[in-house]
């Protein structure tokens, strides 16, 4: 350097920071003004003014509007803040390019955690809208959670009567009701319950009165509570219904009481009208071992778990004393609601939660990265505001306001997609998902975007702000034209390391979810899904109280149903595969009786009309099919399913062998004449080990609601209307619900997987743009920063190949490191999803090897454009500008 | 009304009314430095001639480069009539406010 040019990173300086049109003036007046003190000052002194001059004017002239930021002592916390704050606020609106990236890359990150929070806060965080729901608790006979069973009334009337532990305790069925008498008949959903049930959910009506013990006995009044929304719905919401009466299922029922309208049955969301019990133990369903009732009870509040468990183990061991061959073995078991009603959903919702802390860990890291490329270009400004005197922790409170501001208006885009994404979760839900109703943006919704946005702007800005803040004026100054020292590259090459990793372990997680999709929809379920149209059918009325007329009207409307054009075939079962029907009976074998017959083997019963196999097209793979010749005067006779038959009778043939339902002592022997296909009950992931078809007429009673499954000829969603015609003919007021052809009902027993593997692709999809923005980025840095360098190389004879290469390995280094971080990660994370995954291991190989693929693939493609640029540099440019 | 204007901007609109078609940078802070004794930063400067500017009290041109300016144009300036205006208030009011306060106060 020549000692009467001025110092060339003083110029520099100036050269980067004065705008445009006063670069020149201000440039040729401090070098004319040099070369003059150079006649009378030494270089040095000359060279000093020269730099004071330069800090100066790029103080007063570059950050014409930060001048105000630079600290004054007089300033009240508060003024500067809001200058703070203004000048954060014009920093951004000047560099519209990176606001609209850091800030689109936010609301990503805010939106999509805020949205799954307003998911999750309902189910797994908010108190139960009960009082004291804590002391809640679901009874259960059996002795672990994998096997535990619903209670019979004579068990449930035990504990009842024999604890010392709850305040109360209830036991509950779902109750289908059709409303009739009035402008066209409601089938509504309701529940039967014995009478402390609203006691022990600590609700009492709002209107009227409460059961009472009276309410709940055999033949006792028929009276009703009714919900707040079948109130306003159906009856105007007029206090004078009390007392009135209204027919449900052509029965006269008087109303006592409505509900509050902020109540919530959570035990049975669908439920809008109550009725006693009204059981009495001289009932036959009033059996120990019918395990049809569903208990909960509330703790005392002196009353701890651990001594309702203990009494519970006491009063169960007697009932087994007292009647050994109605218990297989003792245990009554207790769970907490909440635990009880989310811990189906709970994994899912776990891992969709680890999904989203991912893609915000990678916003964070992506803006972090933005605010670090900026923080290097601005290091001559903080270097100068530092040399003005402001202090260490004035710069970094003045680039915290920065990136909390950044994070701000992020945060409240985020609420926005939030908002949009709250109404795309709660439509993609699957059904098992409790207190839907609840999810929404609510306050604490807000609350939560709110404290998640501060904690985001401080946790991104704190490092670049440090980092910025480090640098001491001489450095800073003389680095400027540099740019960016070697500390913060390492920091920006670690952020990129972690994205890539981040984004590669999401990236598996949604290849291992999709893999196993659709190798779930791959399965077959036991029978032919396509051309399948199924609807329940439900008797209801006085007068199908006689088993003879509920035979007789299903007979006729599967008559009617098959006469309807297009219709290949139609028959009724009492179970639907498939759908939420669940029904076991005890099956006990004539040759094989056991002392204790509740150590027997239990079979999902199908009470089927003839034509079912075929119309299923469930395979028969032994004997011979029920038909029209199985009435109900004809000897009994069952089909057993494959996997049943073989268990049961591993040896013998299972053709010819006799058993009995339900009870071991009463009931006809039913001869086992057939042997068919497995067929998947209650979803396509778990083997089906049991199932019994017998002759619907054949059973003790009629079954009051079947559902008729016809094959069509075309599109079977074209028949719908004209089944329901069909059944109508025969009787107009019965209700059809449950209208699904088979295909959709196979799609949404993979919804829960579905659900999650929609939520990782979207995910994964924007780790992986934003990581891809990550490397991008540093390269493009790193391509400006050695610009000089990369112009000397292409001078001293580097062919373009090599410079493209060695731009690229750069970067493909980072992402390597990433990657193998992403794998040991994803190693250790699948963990999180191994109960969604279906037919494929955590450490799937292939699924590895491909998304790891794809992830530098797309690194690639983010390398290639900085390299390209590199590439282009032309070497007399770079040394005109030395 | 008149524009108010403070005391470095009156500096340097004087300074560019005596330098007339000289006035650039260099001229106007070694004038000021010269007849004021005031040794006024390039950013000090700058930072007034663009008040100035946005005020409309002067009109910037460019104007010659020169090898000792690294080849670098200046940039010239020249007082409008507003700024003309302005001085001319501005010292009207300095002078009535120091009239009768005796010799020693006399502008000259």
């Amino acid at each position: 350097m020549s000692p009467d040019a001025p110092p060339a990173r003083a110029v520099a300086l100036l050269e980067r920071l004065i705008p445009g049109e006063l670069r020149e003036a201000v440039l040729g007046d401090l070098e004319e003004q040099f070369a003059q003190r150079l006649r009378t000052q030494s270089p040095a002194s000359a060279r000093r003014w020269f730099w004071r001059e330069a800090v100066f004017a790029s103080v007063a002239l570059a950050f014409r509007g930060a001048r105000r930021a630079v600290t004054s002592p007089g300033d009240s916390l508060m003024t500067s803040l809001l200058s703070d704050l203004r000048h954060a606020v014009r920093l951004l609106w000047n560099r519209p390019g990176f606001s609209v990236l850091a800030i689109a890359t936010l609301a990503i990150g805010i939106g999509a955690t805020t949205a799954i929070y307003s998911v999750i806060h309902p189910i797994l965080l908010a108190p139960l809208p009960y009082p004291h729901p804590e002391r809640i608790v679901t009874l259960w006979e059996g002795t672990d959670r994998a096997t535990r069973d619903n209670l019979g009334y004579p068990t449930w009337n035990d504990i009842a009567r024999g604890n010392h532990v709850f305040e109360a305790t209830a036991v509950f069925k779902s109750w289908q009701a059709t409303l009739s008498g009035r402008a066209e008949p409601e089938r509504l959903a309701g529940q039967r319950v014995t009478h402390d049930y609203f006691k022990v959910l600590g609700v009492a009506p709002a209107l009227g009165r409460d059961f009472t013990a009276d309410d709940d006995v055999k033949h006792g009044p028929t009276v009703a509570i009714l919900s707040n929304s079948l109130w306003r719905a159906r009856f105007g919401g007029d206090p004078a219904i009390i007392g009135t009466t209204v027919h449900f299922n052509g029965f006269p029922y008087t109303i006592i009481g409505v509900m509050p309208a902020g109540f919530e049955n959570l035990v049975d969301p669908t439920a809008r009208l109550w009725a006693p019990m009204q059981y009495d133990l001289t009932l036959p369903w009033a059996c120990r071992t019918c395990h049809h009732l569903r208990g909960i009870a509330r703790l005392k509040s002196t009353a701890t778990v651990s001594e309702a468990a203990a009494e519970l183990n006491a009063l169960s061991a007697a009932m087994v004393r007292e009647h050994p061959t109605d218990y297989a073995k003792a245990g009554l078991l207790t769970i907490p609601l909440r635990e009880d009603l989310t811990s189906g959903v709970r994994p899912l919702l776990l891992a969709i939660v680890a999904a989203v802390a991912l893609v915000l860990l990678i916003a964070c890291a992506n803006v972090m990265n933005l605010l670090l490329a900026q923080g290097a270009l601005r290091q001559g400004e903080f270097a100068l505001r530092a040399a003005l005197g402001a202090g260490r922790g004035r710069v970094i409170r003045q680039l915290l306001t920065e990136s909390v501001t950044l994070a701000v208006a992020g945060g409240a885009a985020g609420i926005l997609l939030a908002v949009g994404g709250v109404k795309a979760l709660v439509l993609l839900s699957p059904p098992m998902l409790p207190r839907l109703s609840e999810v929404g943006v609510h306050g604490s919704t807000l609350l939560f975007a709110l404290a998640l946005t501060t904690l985001v702007g401080i946790g991104f800005g704190l490092v670049p702000a440090f980092h910025a803040s480090r640098r001491d004026l001489n450095r800073g100054i003389r680095q400027g034209a540099r740019r960016v020292g070697g500390r913060a590259h390492l920091v920006r090459s670690s952020l990129v390391i972690g994205e890539v990793a981040l984004a590669l372990t999401l990236l598996i997680g949604t290849g291992l979810l999709l893999q196993s999709v659709r190798k779930l929809l791959a399965v077959s379920p036991g029978f032919e899904t396509a051309q399948l149209l199924t609807m329940q059918v439900q008797t209801s009325g006085v007068r199908y109280n006689a088993d003879s007329a509920t035979f007789d009207f299903f007979d006729r409307a599967l008559r009617a149903a098959r006469a309807v054009p297009g219709v290949e075939s139609a028959a009724l079962t009492s179970q639907l595969p498939l759908s939420d029907d669940f029904d076991k009976y005890g099956i006990h074998l004539e040759a094989h009786p056991r002392a204790n017959p509740e150590e027997d083997p239990s079979s999902h019963r199908y009470a089927i009309t003839p034509g079912y196999l075929a119309t299923m097209k469930i395979p028969l793979l032994a004997g011979r099919d029920i038909d029209e010749h199985d009435g109900a005067a004809a000897p009994a006779v069952v089909l057993v399913n494959q996997s049943f038959a073989k268990r049961v009778w591993p040896t013998e043939s299972p053709l010819g062998q006799r058993v009995r339902t339900g009870s071991a002592t009463e009931g006809p022997w039913r001869t086992v004449v057939g042997v068919v296909g497995d067929v998947h009950q209650v979803n396509l992931s778990e083997a089906q080990p049991d199932a019994l078809y017998l002759p619907e007429v054949q059973w003790d009673g009629a079954d009051g609601a079947l559902t008729l499954v016809v094959r069509s000829r075309s599109d079977p969603t074209l028949l719908a209307s004209a089944l329901r015609q069909a059944v109508w003919s025969v009787d107009k007021d019965q209700p059809i619900v449950r209208v699904a052809t088979m295909a959709q009902l196979v799609e949404s027993s993979a919804a829960e997987r579905r659900f999650a593997l929609v939520l990782f692709e979207a995910f994964g999809v924007v780790a992986l743009v934003l990581a891809a923005a990550g490397v991008y980025g540093v390269l493009a840095g790193v391509v400006t920063e050695r610009f000089r360098e990369i112009g000397v190389r292409s001078a001293l004879g580097a062919t373009r190949a090599n410079i493209i290469g060695m731009v690229m390995s750069q970067g493909l280094g980072l992402t390597a490191i990433g990657a193998v971080a992403g794998v040991v990660l994803a190693l250790a994370g699948t963990r999180l999803i191994e109960g969604l995954l279906f037919g494929i291991g955590g450490s799937d190989a292939m699924t590895y090897v491909v998304v790891t693929f794809v992830l530098a693939a797309v690194a690639m493609l983010a390398c290639l454009v900085p390299a390209w640029r590199a590439a282009g540099i032309d070497p007399a440019q770079t040394l005109r500008s030395e | 009304m008149p524009v108010r204007l403070g005391e470095l901007e009156q500096l340097v609109l004087l300074a560019l009314l005596r330098l007339g078609h000289q006035a650039y940078g260099v001229t106007v802070q070694q004038e000021i430095a010269a007849r004021a004794g005031r040794d006024l930063s390039f950013a000090t400067i700058y930072t007034t001639l663009g008040r100035l500017e946005s005020k409309g009290l002067i009109a910037a041109r460019l104007g010659e480069a020169t090898a000792e300016r690294g080849g670098r144009r200046k940039t010239h300036y020249t007082v409008s009539r507003d700024g003309r205006a302005a001085v001319k208030d501005s010292l009207r009011a300095l002078r009535t406010m120091t009239a009768g306060l005796g010799a020693a106060w006399e502008l000259s």
